[in-house]
C-alpha cells in the first residue's frame, strides 16, 4: 500500500463535497440523484480503502450494500420523478412543497 | 331491636325520595301521594314503635346505639356509619316523622296543581331523611353530613319555584348563610378531633372533662358549634335568610322553616350540653344572642304585611326563645318548647296555607279581612295556635313559654335579664299574633270583597290543620307547673339530673305565671284595641311613628347592612378584579401562553418550507455542526 | 510505484468527471460523466486489492443504475432547468456555509487523525476475492444481508406501484 490511507479518504471527501454542491445547486431531481450517486460512491472509496488497510472484507462487504440501497433508491427516485413530472414542463424540486408546514 | 327499627325509619324516606325522583316521568298523583306520604307515615309508626319500645325500658336502659360499618379509618380516628338511639333523638324522630307527615299529608292536596308534583314530594322526603340522619346520628361526622343535607334539601324546597327571580335568590342567600353555619361546626368538630381524638359522641363527650371547666378550648368549641346553630336556627345575626326563605311552597315553610329544620340549633345545643356545661360564658353568650334576637324579630313581626312573613319572624323570635333556653342550662324546658312550637307553628303555618290558597296565591294583609266565616278550619288552626303563642294558660306555648320563663329568674343575673326580655316578648307575641288574627279573620272585608269566594279547603288540608290545632292545646300537658315533669324526666338520660340551680321554685313559678299572664292579656287587649275594635284606628295612628315603623319593617336594616359591609366591598373589589387584575393576571397567563405556541409554532412552521433542498442544507449545516463539536471533545480529551 | 500512478490517474478522474456530473446543465452528459466517475472509482477500488467491489461497481453502477438514469432522461425528454427565481434565496448561504463546514472539517479529521496500523497488510493477502466476501458477508453480516433484501423487496413493489399508477394515469391499464 504505497499511497497512504489519507489520500484515498481525501479523494472521498473531495467527491463528497462535489456530490453536496450538485444537491445544493442544481433543481432538477434528476441532477440531484446523480448527485447523491456521486457522494454515496465518495463512501464506498473510504470502506474500501479502510478493507484494505485492515486487511478486513467487512468494508466490502458493506460498499455491497450500499450499492444495492442506491440502486433501490434510484429505482424509487426515478420513479417518483417520472410519476410527477410527466406531466409537467419544468423539472423543479422546489415545486414539490405541497407537504410544507 | 330499636335500632333496627330507627335504620329503617332513616332509610325509608331517602327510598321514596330516589324512587320518586328517579321515576321515568312524572307518576301518577296516587302514586306519588302512596310513595312520598306513605314512606313518612310508615317511618312515624316505627318511631313510635321505638318510643313505646323504649318506654318499656328502665330509664337508665334507654340508650342504644348502632353503628353499621366503619366508614372512615385514617390514623387514629376511625368514624363509623353508627346511630345513636337515645331519648333525645327519639323524641326529635316523632317531632320529625309525625309533623312530617300530617304536613306531607296536606301537602298532597296543596301542591295538586303543581306540575312538578313529584319533585316537590322527592325534595320533602330527602328533607326528612337528612333531618333524621342529623339527630340520628351517632358522631360529629353524620350530624355534619345530615346538617349540610338539610340545607341542601331546604335550597332545593326555598327554591323550588325557580322560575322566581326572587325564589332562586332567597334559596341562595339561605344557602350561603348555611354554609357559614356549616364552617362553624365543622370547625369546631375539627378542634374536638384535634382535643380529645374522636368524633364519637360517647367517647368525646366521656372525655371532654379533661379539657377543663372555663377553659379557651371549650369556648371556642362551643361557640364554634354555636355558629352552626345560629345559622341553622336563624339567630342574630345570621337570621336574615329564614324570612326571605317564605318565597318557598307554604307546607316547605311549615315543615322546614318552622317545624324542624330551624330547631337544629336548639338540637345541636342539647346535644352537645356537655360542652355548653363546661362554659358558663358561652352558655351567656348563647342566652344573650337569644334574647335579643326573640325581642328583635318581635318587632319586626308587628310591621309585616306578608302573613307568612309575620310567621316567619314569630319563628326567629319563639327559637329565640328556645336558644335563650339551652343557653341558660335548661334543656327540657328548651327542648319542651321545641316541640310546643313544633306543633304551634306548623298550625299557624299550614292554617295560613289555606288562606293564601283559598285567596288564589294573596299573601297580603291588606288584602283580607272578615275570613271567619269562609275559612273556618282555618280560623281554628290560626286560633289555637295564636293563643298557644301568645300563652293562653291551657295551651301548649303556656307551659312551654312558662317553663323557659321559670328557669331563667333562676339563672342568676343573666337569667333575670333574660327574663325580663322574654317577659317583652311574650306581650309583643301576644301583641302580633292577635294582630294577625284579627287582621286575617275579623273586621271588614277587603274593598270590592272576595273575587271569586274564598273556597273552603278539602280533607287532605284540614285533618292536618285540626290535628296539629288540637296537639297545640293538648301538647303541653307534658310538663306542668307543679304538676309533671315528663320531658324532664324523658330526657334525664342525655342531659342528666337537673343541677338545682335552674329548678324553679315555687316562689318564681307563680311569679312568672303571673307576670305571663299579664303580659298576654294586656298583648291580646292592645291587640283588639288597635286591630279588632275599630279597624280604622290603626291608620290614624300609623301616620305618627313612620320612622320606627319603616325600620322594623325592613327587619332593623339587616339585609342594608350586609349590602353596605359584605355585597358591596366585595361587588367593587370583583370589577376592580375583572377590570384589572384578571386580563394582567391569569388571563394574561392564557392569552400569553397561547401567543408564545402559536410564535413558537409560526418560527418552526416557517422551517418546514416543503423545499428538499432547504432540507438538505439544515442537514449538511447540522452535520457540520455535530461534526466540528465532536472533534472538539476529540481534541480536547486527547 | 503502479499503485501511485493508477491513484493519481483515477483521482483525476473521479473528480473531474464528478466536477461534471455536477456542473454540465445537460441532463445527459451529466449521466454520461457519472458512467466515467464510476469507472474511475472502479479503477480505484482495484488498486486497492478489491477486485470483487470493483466488478460490482462496472456492472451495476456503470451498467445497471446509470442505463436506468438514461432512460428516464430520454422518457423525459429536453426540459429547460428554471433558472429564474430560486425560492431558496439567502438561505442558500446557510448551505454554503454548512458544505465549507463539513469539507474543512474532513480535511482536518484525515489530516489530524491516526489510522489503524502503520504497515498495511501485505498485497498478497486474498481480502478482496469473492470468497472472503461470501464468507464474511454469510458469518458475520447475515443480517444485513437479510435486510438488503428486504429493502430490494420494498424497492421492487414501490417501483412497480409508481409505474402502475403512471400508466394508468395516461389511460393505460
Amino acid at each position: 500500500m504505497n499511497v497512504p490511507i489519507e489520500a484515498y479518504l481525501m479523494l472521498s471527501l473531495g467527491l463528497l463535497v462535489l456530490g453536496l454542491i450538485g444537491v445544493m445547486r442544481r433543481r432538477n431531481p434528476l441532477m440531484l440523484l446523480l448527485s447523491v450517486e456521486l457522494m454515496l460512491n465518495a463512501g464506498n472509496v473510504s470502506l474500501i480503502g479502510f478493507s484494505r488497510l485492515w486487511d478486513d472484507p467487512s468494508g466490502q462487504v458493506f460498499a455491497l450494500v450500499v450499492m444495492v440501497v442506491a440502486a433501490a433508491e434510484v429505482v424509487i427516485g426515478l420513479g417518483l420523478v417520472v410519476a410527477i413530472f410527466r406531466s409537467r414542463s419544468n423539472l423543479d424540486v422546489d415545486e414539490l412543497s405541497s407537504m410544507k408546514g | 331491636m330499636a335500632t333496627a327499627l330507627a335504620w329503617i325509619v332513616l332509610v325509608l324516606p331517602l327510598v321514596s325520595g330516589v324512587v320518586l325522583a328517579g321515576w321515568p316521568k312524572e307518576p301518577p298523583h296516587a302514586v306519588t301521594r302512596l310513595l312520598g306520604i306513605g314512606s313518612i307515615l310508615v317511618a312515624f309508626g316505627l318511631s313510635v314503635a321505638v318510643f313505646v319500645g323504649m318506654l318499656g325500658n328502665p330509664a337508665d336502659d334507654r340508650v342504644f346505639t348502632s353503628s353499621a360499618f366503619e366508614w372512615i379509618a385514617i390514623g387514629g380516628v376511625s368514624v363509623d356509619l353508627s346511630i345513636l338511639v337515645d331519648p333525645l333523638s327519639v323524641l326529635m324522630m316523632l317531632i320529625i316523622t309525625g309533623i312530617g307527615f300530617l304536613i306531607h299529608l296536606y301537602s298532597a292536596e296543596y301542591m295538586e296543581h303543581d306540575r312538578d308534583y313529584r319533585r316537590f314530594f322527592a325534595s320533602m322526603n330527602l328533607f326528612v331523611f337528612s333531618m333524621l340522619l342529623l339527630v340520628l346520628a351517632g358522631n360529629f361526622f353524620f350530624l355534619i353530613v345530615g346538617w349540610a343535607f338539610v340545607g341542601l334539601a331546604s335550597y332545593l324546597l326555598i327554591g323550588f319555584w325557580y322560575e322566581r327571580p326572587s325564589a332562586v335568590a332567597a334559596a341562595k342567600k339561605a344557602f350561603v348563610i348555611n354554609v357559614i353555619g356549616d364552617v362553624g361546626l365543622v370547625l369546631a368538630a375539627f378542634l374536638v378531633l384535634r382535643e380529645l381524638g374522636t368524633l364519637d359522641y360517647g367517647q368525646a363527650f366521656a372525655e371532654a372533662g379533661t379539657l377543663g371547666a372555663d377553659s379557651g378550648t371549650v369556648l371556642a368549641i362551643c361557640l364554634l358549634l354555636f355558629v352552626g346553630a345560629a345559622a341553622k336556627s336563624a339567630q342574630v345575626p345570621l337570621h336574615t335568610w329564614l324570612p326571605d326563605a317564605m318565597e318557598g311552597p307554604t307546607p316547605v315553610s311549615a315543615l322546614i322553616h318552622a317545624a324542624t329544620m330551624v330547631t337544629a340549633g336548639v338540637y345541636l345545643i342539647v346535644r352537645t350540653h356537655v360542652f355548653f356545661d363546661l362554659s358558663w360564658l358561652a352558655g351567656d353568650i348563647v342566652a344573650i344572642v337569644g334574647a335579643i334576637t326573640l325581642l328583635m324579630a318581635a318587632t319586626v313581626a308587628l310591621q309585616q304585611v306578608d302573613i307568612k312573613r309575620v310567621l316567619a319572624w314569630s319563628t326567629v323570635s319563639q327559637v329565640g326563645y328556645m336558644i335563650m333556653a339551652v343557653g341558660l342550662g335548661a334543656y327540657a324546658s328548651g327542648m319542651f318548647m321545641l316541640m310546643a312550637h313544633a306543633f304551634y307553628k306548623a298550625a299557624l303555618f299550614l292554617a295560613a296555607g289555606i288562606i293564601i290558597h283559598a285567596l288564589h296565591d294573596e299573601q297580603s294583609l291588606d288584602r283580607m279581612g272578615g275570613l271567619k266565616k269562609y275559612l273556618r278550619v282555618a280560623l281554628f288552626g290560626m286560633g289555637t295556635g295564636a293563643l298557644a303563642m301568645a300563652g293562653i294558660p291551657g295551651f301548649s306555648g303556656f307551659f312551654a313559654k312558662d317553663d323557659v320563663l321559670a328557669a331563667a329568674l333562676n339563672g342568676g343575673s343573666i337569667g333575670v335579664i333574660c327574663w325580663v326580655i322574654g317577659m317583652v316578648g311574650a306581650f309583643l307575641t301576644a301583641l302580633y299574633m292577635f294582630r294577625l288574627l284579627f287582621r286575617a279573620f275579623f273586621g271588614p272585608e277587603p274593598a270590592g270583597g272576595y273575587q271569586p269566594a274564598p273556597h273552603p279547603s278539602r280533607w287532605w288540608m284540614s285533618v292536618p290543620v285540626v290535628i296539629l290545632g288540637v296537639l297545640s292545646i293538648v301538647g303541653g300537658w307534658l310538663q306542668t307547673p307543679f304538676g309533671w315533669t315528663g320531658m324532664s324526666e324523658w330526657l334525664e338520660p342525655v342531659i342528666g339530673q337537673s343541677t338545682g340551680l335552674l329548678e324553679p321554685t315555687h316562689g318564681t313559678e307563680i311569679v312568672t305565671i303571673a307576670v305571663a299572664l299579664v303580659m298576654a292579656l294586656a298583648g291580646i287587649g292592645l291587640a283588639w284595641w288597635l286591630f279588632g275594635a275599630d279597624p280604622e284606628r290603626r291608620i290614624r295612628l300609623a301616620q305618627k311613628a313612620a320612622g320606627p315603623r319603616r325600620v322594623m319593617r325592613e327587619g332593623w336594616e339587616f339585609d342594608r347592612a350586609y349590602d353596605d359591609l359584605f355585597v358591596d366591598p366585595s361587588r367593587e373589589v370583583a370589577e376592580v378584579m375583572a377590570a384589572r387584575v384578571e386580563p394582567a393576571g391569569p388571563q394574561g397567563i392564557i392569552t400569553g401562553t397561547t401567543a408564545l405556541v402559536r410564535g413558537a409554532a409560526r418560527v418552526v412552521s416557517a422551517s418546514q418550507s416543503g423545499m428538499v433542498r432547504a432540507y438538505a442544507f439544515w442537514m449538511v449545516l447540522g452535520i457540520s455542526l455535530a461534526g466540528i463539536v465532536i472533534a472538539l471533545i476529540v481534541a480536547g480529551g486527547g | 510505484m503502479g499503485e501511485k500512478v493508477t491513484f493519481a490517474v483515477a483521482a483525476i478522474g473521479a473528480l473531474g468527471f464528478g466536477a461534471g456530473v455536477v456542473f454540465f446543465k445537460d441532463a445527459f452528459r451529466a449521466a454520461v460523466s457519472l458512467i466515467g466517475a464510476l469507472l474511475a472509482v472502479a479503477l480505484l477500488f482495484i488498486a486497492l486489492l478489491a477486485p470483487f467491489a470493483a466488478a460490482v461497481q462496472v456492472i451495476v453502477y456503470a451498467g445497471a443504475i446509470v442505463v436506468m438514469f438514461l432512460f428516464v432522461i430520454a422518457y423525459l425528454g429536453e426540459r429547460g432547468e428554471i433558472t429564474s427565481f430560486d425560492r431558496l434565496d439567502r438561505w442558500q448561504v446557510v448551505g454554503w456555509l454548512g458544505v465549507l463546514g463539513l469539507g474543512g472539517l474532513g480535511a482536518v479529521a484525515v489530516l489530524a487523525s491516526d489510522f489503524g496500523p502503520d504497515s498495511p497488510a501485505p498485497a498478497t493477502t486474498g481480502v478482496g476475492s469473492p470468497q472472503a466476501i461470501g464468507e464474511a458477508m454469510l458469518a458475520n453480516h447475515i443480517v444485513a444481508l437479510q435486510a438488503i433484501a428486504v429493502i430490494m423487496l420494498i424497492a421492487t413493489v414501490g417501483a412497480v406501484i409508481l409505474a402502475k399508477s403512471a400508466v394508468q394515469g395516461e389511460g393505460g391499464r
